[in-house]
C-alpha cells in the first residue's frame, strides 16, 4: 500500500483520456485499412515504374588510387560535408549534428503544454512564423555560404574597403588584409581570412602572429600534459598544448555564435517583439523550422552547388572528374 | 409459375450463372483449408470488423476504432505508415539482393554488375531497393515534420518522439551503410567522406575510424562491417524500435488530438 501510494505520488499526474462519442469514431476496418492498402498499392506501382525506367548508379569498381573530384557524401550527409567547409571539422562534422539531434530529442521536454496537440499549427500565429522562418533561414544560410566563397560570389567586395597591408609589415596597428604578393587586393574572402589575412595590433599585441601560439595555461601544473592525448589535438586550432586564438575565433567561435546564437536569436527576438512568438511552442517552432531549413539548404548546396575542389558554382557547371 | 415450385431450380441463364457463382464462391472460401486460415468470411458487420482487426496478427497493431480526424489523409499524409512500408519493401528486396551478393572486395562489384545483367529482375530489384531507400529517408523526415507541426510530441507522447529520433538516426545509418556495398567509385568515395567526418570526432576520432570503419582507409574491414550492420544489426534494431514506436502510439491513447 505504502509503495503504491508513493508511486502514485511520484508518477506523472494521471492523464484522463479524452472521452469521445461513438459518432466521432470510425472502424479501422474498413476505413483505415483501406487507406493504408491503397497508399501501399500506389507506392508500389510508382516505385516499380520508377525502377523500370531509372537505373541505380553503378560507376567503375572502387579504386583507392583514383579520387573523383568532387567526392561527395550521400546527399543526406551532404549537409555535414558542407558544414566542414565553413568551420572546425569536429564542430561541423560531429558536435553540431549531435547538438541538433539532442535538440530534437529535447523538444517535448521543453514544450510541455498539452495545449492544441494533434492539430496542424495549433497556436495563433504558428503558420505565419513558420513561413517567415523558412524564408529567413534559407536566405541566411545561402548568405553565409556565399560569404564564405567570397571570390566566387563577389561578396569579398563588401569588405574591400579594408586596406591592404603594406608589404613591409612594420606598422599594422590599423586593421588590414594581407594579399598574396603581387596579387590584386581582395576583401574578406572567407571567415578563415580572419585568422589568416587579417592583421592588426592592439596594445602592442599583434593579430594573428602574437596570439596563435598561446601556451595552455595549466601546462606547468600538470607537467607534460598533452592535449592531443585526450583528443582535443584533433580540434583544429588547438595545436598540441597551445591555443591558436585567431584560428579558434575564425573556425569555432565566429561560425558557432552566428549559427547557434546570433541568427536564431535575431529572428526569435524580432518575432517576439512583434508579438507573433508568444509561447514556448512558438519559440520551438522557430528553432525547429530554422534548424530543418538550415539542414535542407545545406543539403541542396552540397548536392547542387559544389563543383571540383568543393568550389561554389552553378549546378549546370558541375563537371565530375572521375580521377 | 406456381408458388409451390421447388426452390433452387434455375430457370434461365442468369439464374444458372448465379448458382455457378455461388458454387465457385463456396468452393473457394467455404472449404476446409481456407477456413483453417480465416475462420470467418468477409467481415461485413461492425462487430466482425472489429474482431478481424483485433485478432489478425498483422492488423492488431491498430486499435479497432479510431477517431474520425485521424483517417483524414491531410492529418498524417500516411507518412509514418509509408515509412514503415518502405522498410518492408526494403526488407523484401534486400533479402533478394543478398542471394547474389558476397561482401568481399574481390567479388562485391562483380556480383552487383552480374546481378544487373545476368539475373532475371535483378536490376529491377536493385533499383527498387535503391529508390525506396532514398524515399524512406525523405519520408521519415517529412513524418517528423508532420508530427512536429501537429504538436503530436506533447505529453503523453514525449517518449515516443524520442523513439522517433532514434529511428531517424537508424534510418540514416542504415542508408549510409548500404551505400558502400556496391563497391564502386561512388560508394567508396562517399564513404571516405563519412570516414573523414567520423575521424574528426573530438577525443574519439581514431577510435571511430577503427571501430566503425575498421581502419584508416576503406577496405575489406569496412565492407564487412558495413554489410553486417546493414543486413542484420541495424534492421533488427530498427524493427525493435518500430515495434516500441507502434506499441507506444496505442499506449499513449492513440494518436494525438486536442484535449
Ligand atoms: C523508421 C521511422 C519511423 C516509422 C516507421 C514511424 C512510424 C509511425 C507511424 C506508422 C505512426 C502513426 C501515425 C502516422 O502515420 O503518422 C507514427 C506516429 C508517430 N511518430 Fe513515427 N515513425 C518513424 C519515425 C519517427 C520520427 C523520426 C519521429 C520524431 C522525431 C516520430 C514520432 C512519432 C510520434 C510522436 C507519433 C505519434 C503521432 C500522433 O500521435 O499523432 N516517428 N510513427
Amino acid at each position: 500500500m505504502a509503495v503504491q501510494a508513493q508511486r502514485q505520488a511520484s508518477a506523472a499526474p494521471a492523464r484522463p483520456r479524452p472521452k469521445r462519442s461513438r459518432e466521432e469514431e470510425v472502424l479501422v476496418w474498413p476505413d483505415l485499412v483501406f487507406v493504408e492498402f491503397i497508399s501501399a498499392v500506389l507506392f508500389t506501382i510508382t516505385f516499380t515504374i520508377l525502377s523500370v525506367f531509372i537505373n541505380a548508379p553503378l560507376l567503375n569498381r572502387a579504386n583507392l588510387n583514383v579520387t573523383p573530384n568532387p567526392s561527395k557524401a550521400p546527399w543526406y550527409f551532404g549537409n555535414l560535408q558542407e558544414l566542414l567547409l565553413h568551420m572546425d571539422k569536429a564542430w561541423g562534422g560531429v558536435l553540431l549534428p549531435t547538438i541538433f539531434l539532442g535538440f530534437l530529442a529535447a523538444i517535448p521536454f521543453i514544450d510541455r503544454s498539452r495545449h492544441m496537440q494533434g492539430v496542424w499549427f495549433g497556436t495563433k500565429y504558428s503558420a505565419r512564423i513558420t513561413i517567415i522562418t523558412v524564408i529567413y533561414a534559407t536566405v541566411v544560410i545561402f548568405g553565409l555560404v556565399s560569404f564564405d566563397a567570397g571570390e566566387a560570389t563577389g561578396t569579398e567586395r563588401l569588405t574591400r574597403w579594408i586596406p591592404a597591408c603594406a608589404e613591409s609589415a612594420e606598422d599594422v596597428s590599423w586593421p588590414c588584409l594581407r594579399d598574396d604578393v603581387g596579387a590584386e587586393h581582395l576583401g574578406i574572402v572567407s571567415t578563415k581570412d580572419i585568422s589568416k589575412r587579417l592583421e592588426f595590433e592592439v596594445l602592442g599585441v599583434k593579430w594573428p602572429e602574437d596570439l596563435d601560439h598561446i601556451a595552455w595555461p595549466f601546462n606547468d601544473s600538470i607537467g607534460d600534459f598533452d592535449l592531443g592525448g585526450i583528443g582535443l589535438g584533433s580540434i583544429h586550432g588547438w595545436g598540441g598544448e597551445h591555443f591558436n586564438i585567431p584560428s579558434i575565433m575564425a573556425e569555432q567561435v565566429i561560425p558557432l555564435t552566428l549559427t547557434i546564437v546570433v541568427f536564431p536569436g535575431l529572428i526569435i527576438y524580432t518575432l517576439f517583439r512583434i508579438g507573433w512568438v508568444r509561447t514556448r511552442r512558438d519559440v520551438l517552432i522557430v528553432m525547429f523550422t530554422g534548424a530543418v531549413m538550415a539542414f535542407v539548404t545545406l543539403t541542396l548546396v552540397a548536392a547542387f552547388f559544389r563543383g571540383q575542389g568543393q568550389d561554389l558554382i552553378w549546378p549546370w557547371k558541375i563537371k565530375v572528374d572521375e580521377g | 409459375m406456381s408458388v409451390t415450385e421447388e426452390p433452387g431450380k434455375p430457370r434461365n441463364l442468369r439464374e444458372r450463372l448465379n448458382v455457378l457463382q455461388d458454387r465457385i464462391y463456396d468452393r473457394l472460401f467455404h472449404n476446409y483449408v481456407w477456413q483453417s486460415i480465416f475462420r470467418s468470411g468477409y467481415p461485413n458487420t461492425p462487430r466482425n470488423q472489429m474482431l478481424v482487426v483485433a485478432t489478425n496478427v498483422f492488423l492488431h497493431l491498430h486499435p479497432t476504432r479510431i477517431h474520425r480526424t485521424h483517417v483524414k489523409i491531410t492529418h498524417t499524409y500516411c507518412l509514418g505508415g509509408l515509412t514503415f512500408f518502405m522498410f518492408l519493401v526494403l526488407t523484401i528486396t534486400g533479402v533478394l539482393l543478398m542471394f547474389y551478393y558476397v561482401p568481399s572486395v574481390d567479388r562485391a562489384y562483380q556480383d552487383i554488375a552480374a546481378l544487373e545483367t545476368n539475373v532475371k529482375f535483378g536490376l529491377l530489384m536493385r533499383n527498387l531497393h535503391r529508390w525506396t531507400a532514398h524515399a524512406m529517408v525523405i519520408l521519415v523526415f517529412l513524418h517528423m515534420m508532420r508530427v512536429f507541426y501537429t504538436g503530436a510530441y506533447k505529453p503523453p507522447r514525449e517518449f515516443n518522439w524520442v523513439v522517433g529520433v532514434v529511428l531517424l538516426v537508424l534510418t540514416l545509418v542504415l542508408s549510409f551503410t548500404g551505400y558502400l556495398l556496391p563497391w564502386d567509385q561512388l560508394a567508396l568515395w562517399a564513404v571516405t567522406v563519412g570516414h573523414g567526418i567520423g575521424g574528426s570526432a573530438p577525443y574519439l576520432g581514431d577510435e571511430t575510424q577503427i571501430v566503425v570503419f575498421g581502419g584508416f582507409e576503406i577496405g575489406q574491414p569496412a565492407l564487412i562491417r558495413f554489410y553486417t550492420l546493414h543486413v542484420i544489426a541495424l534492421p533488427l534494431l530498427a524493427a525493435i524500435m518500430m515495434a516500441v514506436h507502434f506499441w507506444r502510439i496505442r499506449r499513449d491513447g492513440g494518436m494525438a488530438r486536442p484535449l
